[in-house]
């Protein structure tokens, strides 16, 4: 297969994020190296050990965005999905409705636990409350796919449709798995990308437990990092067969050139090295880059003591001298890790990157640490022509998705 | 309110929890191991902690203590600590 029919055209992109509604706010705050993690806003707050968090604001609003009919079926988490989908396909101006090109299109989202917010209120209700019953809505809101079908109904697409799941991989995961339905010839069109809204009380307090949180601030990367911070919102794409978007004259944003994915198979929670640079290899090798090609990784870089001197080793292994020239940065600095939406508002950040020539900044690095000896754009953006990146995602459970990208 | 135990009932207890967890004799646990000398791996040390903490009534504090790397008498004295500051108790 020529390298042509292997790349993958995006021609639309949507988020929600800690930074409000819309792919532009999101690139906008990671380009200036603004922080959108605040206090953790929730209703049970001062029980909790979590301080912060980065959410999305009040003031975003289902009820001006979605048809009434459907509102009583969406989970925040679909809410999400639903909002960056629409924008998505706003912007790269594709028809879905027609017949032809609609059994030709679908849909996969990413989603590491689904409708949280539904399954916590409704077993409070039956725990707490000792109430006789539960929504009738419930299992339609919480399921995992309810994004990926909800999307389907809303845009007519009645091709491959559904979810994946990998914890903080998902959305890349979600991404691999549409560029591989179009390079089979499955698809034309793929909507993909992660979704995530699960800040419930129960959630927040399992997070506790696995004491990985800081309590100030995300610090990547630096030796005074305290743990990851977590977020909510999503990221959607419209992807097209490079020939589909070309013939339609469609505006590409960038290409998604390649996709790498691996399994530790070891530990649950600690990452190795050896696993996620088998991804970074992949997606290099099926993008049909050389490592020296590449000019930015937006890092998983969560900001736990492990991953980070973890990320570190798996980037000098693919790249060797080639290293220390990269430009890596942690954009979860700003918003968040948003677990299964993280490889999607990072996906924004890529692309914003080639863009407009400036990649942006890991904030708080205010510590060098020995074990963390790459280039990554310290608290200030850069300015840096960007040709082609990785995007990295390594999810608990030692699942490994890492994306290669190339300007348009 | 908790009970508030001796050091030496602490020490006990504590040895017991790694032992249960890590399938390991307890008598060859010494204060001075560290939770990796005694063959925990990361998620078993998260598994201790919070066995210590339901065994005593108390949370440790969300940073400051290095579980996999401190020693068994790191752990001790936390929780010696964390009794003597009336912190026992659910959060």
């Amino acid at each position: 297969m020529d390298a042509d029919a292997r790349a993958i055209a995006i021609t639309g992109m949507g988020a929600i994020s800690t930074f409000g509604e819309g792919a532009g706010v999101l690139w906008d705050a990671l380009r200036a190296g603004r922080s959108g993690i605040r206090p953790l806003r929730h209703e049970r707050a001062a029980d909790l050990r979590v301080r912060i968090a980065a959410q999305v604001p009040e003031s975003f609003d289902p009820g001006t965005h979605f048809a009434e009919r459907l509102l009583p079926m969406l989970d925040r988490t679909t809410q999400f999905a639903l909002f960056a989908a629409n924008e998505a396909v706003r912007q790269s101006g594709v028809d879905l409705r027609v017949p032809d090109l609609a059994a030709r299109s679908g849909v996969v989202v990413g989603t590491g636990v689904g409708g949280e917010t539904t399954h916590d209120e409704q077993s409070r209700r039956l725990y707490g409350e000792q109430a006789s019953r539960v929504h009738p809505l419930t299992i339609i809101r919480v399921m995992a796919n309810a994004p990926a079908s909800v999307i389907s109904m809303v845009h007519g697409l009645h091709g491959p449709a559904f979810a994946v799941s990998s914890a903080c991989a998902s959305a890349n995961h979600a991404l691999a798995q549409a560029a591989v339905l179009i390079r089979s010839g499955m698809a034309d069109v793929i909507l993909a990308g992660g979704a995530e809204a699960c800040l419930s009380f129960g959630v927040l307090r399992a997070w506790e437990a696995m004491r990985v949180l800081a309590d100030d601030a995300c610090r990547p990367f630096s030796a005074s990092r305290r743990g990851l911070v977590l977020g909510e919102g999503a990221g959607m794409f419209v992807l097209e067969s490079m020939h589909h978007a070309r013939a339609r004259k469609a505006r590409i944003l960038g290409v998604l050139a390649g996709v790498g994915m691996s399994a530790d198979a070891g530990d649950i929670v600690a990452p190795d090295p050896a696993g996620s640079a088998a991804a970074m290899r992949r997606a290099l090798a099926d993008a049909g880059l050389s490592p020296g090609d590449v000019d930015y990784i937006n890092a998983h870089g969560t900001g736990t003591p492990t991953n980070d001197p973890a990320e570190t080793r798996a980037i000098h292994d693919v790249f060797g001298a080639h290293a220390p020239k990269l430009a890596v940065s942690s954009t979860k600095s700003m918003h968040g890790h948003a677990l299964g939406a993280s490889g999607a508002l990072e996906l924004v950040a890529v692309l914003g990157a080639m863009r407009e020539g400036v990649v942006p900044p890991t904030l708080n690095l205010d510590v060098p640490d020995p074990a963390c000896d790459l280039d990554y754009v310290p608290n200030e953006a850069r300015r840096l022509r960007v040709a082609a990146a990785l995007s990295n995602s390594f999810a608990f459970g030692g699942l490994n998705a890492v994306l290669a990208v190339r300007a348009a | 309110m908790t009970q508030v135990l001796s050091i030496d009932d602490v020490r006990g207890k504590v040895h017991a929890i790694i032992a249960r967890q890590g399938k390991i004799d307890g008598a060859t646990i010494r204060d001075e191991s560290t939770l990796r000398d005694l063959g925990l791996a990361s998620l078993d040390a998260i598994e201790v902690i919070f066995e210590i903490e339901e065994c005593f009534d108390l949370t440790f504090p969300e940073q400051g203590i290095d579980f996999a790397t401190g020693t068994v008498q790191h752990l001790v004295d936390a929780v010696v600590a964390v009794q003597a500051a009336g912190a026992g108790g659910k959060p």
